[in-house]
């Protein structure tokens, strides 16, 4: 029987941000469907939504013209919406079978030949009597499938499943995927990954700031087509600054950067060689999810890795801490502003306090010194144009915003050599950005340099003055900016390759 | 259907104050259990949370066992607060009462100014050392420090056990489990003739005095503060983690072996089997009480101590057994923590009916 899924102006709104905003897409079984979007464009919340997780605060959804309620994951199930999370769901010391049994409606013999029958049928060799620890992530994750499937779902979600594969068991999924999908399964796959979307899907819906801005046959799409759809570009609006920062010295130089991680949902970093000269702005683009994070934490020190060197104003810093790193004149802005550049519950000052440079005298002797603390914010709150001047305030009450701006000031106002920043306009409004902007344009034209790691093409092509992609752990090479166009970015970032 | 959301914003003052509502619905529900037991229960209460305290000896016993629970619990109070879950309080306290008894039967037939602030700074050491071990398996091993320092406890409290009954009993004991008493030069000063009230009250003073300076006013403070908050943002900010998790869990043994040496060298006179009724443990219960915080560690040590007591005066007056002060205990944490979860989240109960209405 065919199976035919509509969502009707769901619309989801969460403080501060908007998650869903009037989406309204088609799904017809037979064929295999990608929702495509960066990390925050909505793609999970709309998943949420379907499988019963998160009530929308408005829209409907309806399976074969039936209005569906689902007001929780119970719901999802009984409606047969089968959901395949990023994160697995498993208990790790219970054996498969005993996972498999634990929401199961039947006894454990009928149910040991149902599943029995499912992986003969579908080629899946799992020991369905070992512990789930024991598994390697493809075969958790088909686990996790044998309990949609057992379900005999009509509607099956993909969230990201490809994250924690191995090139191997990603081909294995997409056979299985085609398979369910032949036999009337309607499949909605949801990644960030637009080879996957070209090499296994048959529909393309991108998703942006909540919002769908395209549906299309992925026929007609191409890798840089779809980056350019799914990072939004407004060339109109883009103005690079004036290149200044030729025949200058070196000040920051990253040889042999390596980093290998146990961690499935961790990027490993292949081979990085950059330098960064001064007075220069490097932009480093990419696709969340593609290295940046660890990239960042081991240019400000919180990962320490063996073997990289990294030279900063002719010293060798790799073994340093962040807070060592400070001490030689860097700074970092990183993108979780919220729960890692500051902490909601400490009071503007403390979260001053948390850049604590040499000539600070922030605490000398070991003790707090308050007023010395308390002046320097004053004068950042200031400087910065944040719209409290009550050093005691928790950050929790500032706006994204303002929150950025006293974290760009807390970094800036040492004077760094160079700051280091991580998307840090990330989900601000238009005000805040261009006055993050201005500043990150005003300390270049002060002969100090900036690393700029963003996933915001058109963000990156205004400030940076020259611009490398990365893209699964691996550097491009490094362009001067004017040289850079968002359609080669678009290929780069997609993983294509250039002349 | 009900639905659970987390507050946006909770009342500073309400969060020191659901620890007296946690309080009140304790006594509430001791009432009702007496009640069941056959018990008035205006009676009951009395005899547990009036009569212990209504003479001087009293008052005095009340303040001998708050002592050690109010040094514990400071010192615990830096490990919490730092995110590090030492629950090996009692087997820190009972170390270093072995460390500190160890020194004072040395000195078992001499006298000497000298002897005590030995004996005191030899169990602290002992409570600092047996801290360190899970401390440093959790920074260099990746162990978690719950269980090692639980499992810690029963290691040291074996360890006593052989202590009293081989090497170090009374050759004049009978074979009871037990040291010889320890000189008087070993002793905790009494406070007062007559009263078993001592010298170890300064000690947890001290203790709270320091710990308000040290977290409120240092920069080891604000490390603890901010690991205890957000691990990520020490990490960024380039606090050294691992130098940080020693140093709590050093103050934190250290507290708890001055408790064990002021009971042994106070109260007790001696090393035995039964140097702490689990005031280790109870004082997790206190730390939490206080919110963490030095002075209202004070008076959560006061209302803990006071369930020890009125569990004695019950035994006496109502026959009923000493161990539900440890009832008492369980109830005030259990009252605590589900008024926590009222205070950071909200129930809302949806009417499902008008909901299907909508639709």
């Amino acid at each position: 029987m065919a199976t035919d899924l509509r969502i009707s102006n769901i619309s989801k709104i969460y403080p501060g941000c908007i998650a869903n905003d009037n989406v309204s897409l088609q799904f017809k079984s037979g064929k295999i469907y990608a929702l495509l979007g960066e990390n925050g464009a909505g793609k999970s919340t709309l998943v949420k939504i379907l499988s019963g997780v998160v009530s929308p605060d408005n829209g409907e959804v309806f399976l074969n013209e039936k209005n569906l309620k689902l007001s929780s994951p119970l719901d999802a199930k009984k409606n047969k919406i089968g959901m395949v999370f990023q994160h697995f769901n498993l208990f790790e010391t219970l054996s498969v079978f005993e996972n498999l049994s634990i929401d199961a409606t039947e006894d454990n013999e009928s149910l040991r030949v149902r599943v029995n029958e499912i992986l003969k049928k579908y080629n899946f060799s799992i020991d369905l009597d070992v512990p789930v620890l024991n598994l390697s992530a493809g075969q958790k994750q088909k686990v996790e499938i044998i309990r949609c499937l057992l379900r005999s779902p009509k509607v099956l979600i993909m969230d990201e499943p490809t994250s924690v594969l191995t090139e191997q068991e990603t081909e294995e999924l997409f056979i299985s995927l085609k398979k369910f999908c032949d036999e009337g399964i309607l499949i909605i796959y949801i990644t960030h990954k637009l080879k996957e979307v070209l090499s296994l899907c048959d529909e393309v819906a991108v998703m942006r700031k909540g919002k769908v801005v395209s549906v299309s046959q992925t026929q007609n799409e191409r890798v840089e087509t779809l980056a350019n759809k799914m990072v939004g570009q407004k060339l109109a609006k883009i103005k690079k600054k004036i290149n200044i920062s030729k025949n200058k010295d070196e000040i920051f130089k990253v040889k042999h950067l390596n980093f290998y991680s146990d961690d499935p949902f961790e990027t490993n970093l292949v081979n990085l060689n950059f330098s960064v000269k001064k007075g220069e702005c490097l932009g480093i683009a990419g696709i969340s999810g593609n290295g940046q994070n660890e990239l960042f934490q081991i240019l400000s020190g919180e990962i320490i890795t063996p073997d990289t060197s990294i030279i900063f104003r002719n010293k060798e810093i790799a073994k340093l801490n962040p807070k060592q790193r400070r001490e030689y004149l860097m700074a970092f802005s990183p993108e979780d502003r919220i729960s890692q550049a500051a902490v909601p519950e400490l009071k503007i000052y403390e979260n001053v306090a948390l850049n604590n440079f040499k000539s600070s005298n922030f605490f000398e002797k070991g003790l707090v010194n308050e007023k010395k603390i308390k002046e320097h914010s004053k004068k950042i709150l200031s400087d910065f144009s944040v719209n409290t001047d009550n050093v005691e305030l928790k950050s929790q009450f500032l706006s994204g915003g303002n929150l950025q701006k006293l974290i760009l000031g807390r970094e800036l106002i040492t004077a760094p050599e160079l700051l280091i920043c991580y998307n840090p306009t990330w989900g601000l409004d238009v005000g805040a950005i261009n006055y993050i902007h201005e500043t990150l344009i005003k300390i270049n034209n002060q002969e100090k340099s900036t690393i700029l790691i963003s996933t915001d093409t058109e963000e990156l092509l205004k400030l940076s003055d020259r611009i490398a992609v990365i893209y699964k752990g691996k550097l491009s090479k490094i362009m001067p900016s004017e040289e850079v166009t968002p359609e080669k970015l678009g290929v780069l970032m997609g993983g294509g390759s250039i002349d | 259907m009900i639905k659970i959301e987390k507050r946006n914003d909770v009342p500073m003052a309400l969060y020191f104050f659901t620890p007296f509502i946690a309080i009140i619905l304790t006594i509430l529900g001791g009432g009702i259990i007496f009640y069941i037991l056959g018990f008035n229960p205006i009676e009951a209460l009395k005899f547990y949370f009036i009569t212990p305290i209504s003479n001087l000896y009293g008052f005095s016993e009340l303040l001998l066992k708050a002592t050690p629970l109010c040094l514990i619990a400071i010192g615990l109070s830096f490990c919490f607060k730092s995110n590090n879950w030492n629950i090996g309080a009692e087997g820190q306290l009972t170390f270093g009462a072995i460390v500190g008894g160890g020194v004072a039967l040395l000195f078992y037939n001499q006298e000497g100014f000298y002897i005590l602030p030995l004996v005191i700074v030899a169990g602290a050491i002992g409570g600092m050392i047996f801290a360190l071990i899970p401390a440093i398996l959790k920074t260099y091993f990746n162990t978690n420090e719950i269980l090692v320092s639980l499992m810690l406890v029963y290691v040291s409290k074996l360890l006593l056990d052989y202590l009293v009954v081989g090497p170090w009993s009374n050759p004049e004991g009978f074979n009871f489990p037990e040291t010889r008493q320890f000189s008087d030069s070993s002793r905790m000063p009494l406070l007062f003739e007559g009263l078993r009230i001592h010298a170890g009250i300064f000690l947890a003073l001290a203790a709270v005095m320091l710990s308000w300076f040290i977290l409120y006013k240092t920069y080891l403070g604000f490390q603890i503060k901010v690991s205890g908050l957000s691990l990520k943002t020490a990490k960024y900010a380039g606090f050294k983690g691992k130098t940080m998790i020693l140093v709590v869990f050093m103050i934190s043994g250290a507290c708890a072996g001055l408790a064990g040496v002021g009971e042994i060298t106070g109260p007790i006179g001696q090393l035995h089997r039964m140097i702490s009724p689990d005031y280790g443990f109870t004082a997790i219960i206190v730390a939490f009480l206080g919110r963490l915080n030095p002075f209202g560690i004070i008076f959560a040590s006061l209302v803990v101590a006071l369930t020890y007591l009125g569990a004695e005066t019950a035994q006496i007056f109502l026959q009923i057994p000493k161990y539900t002060g440890q009832v008492f205990q369980g109830m005030i944490l259990f009252f605590l923590l589900a008024s926590d979860y009222l205070l950071f989240f909200k129930v809302k109960i949806l009417n499902l009916k008008k909901n299907e209405l909508r639709h």
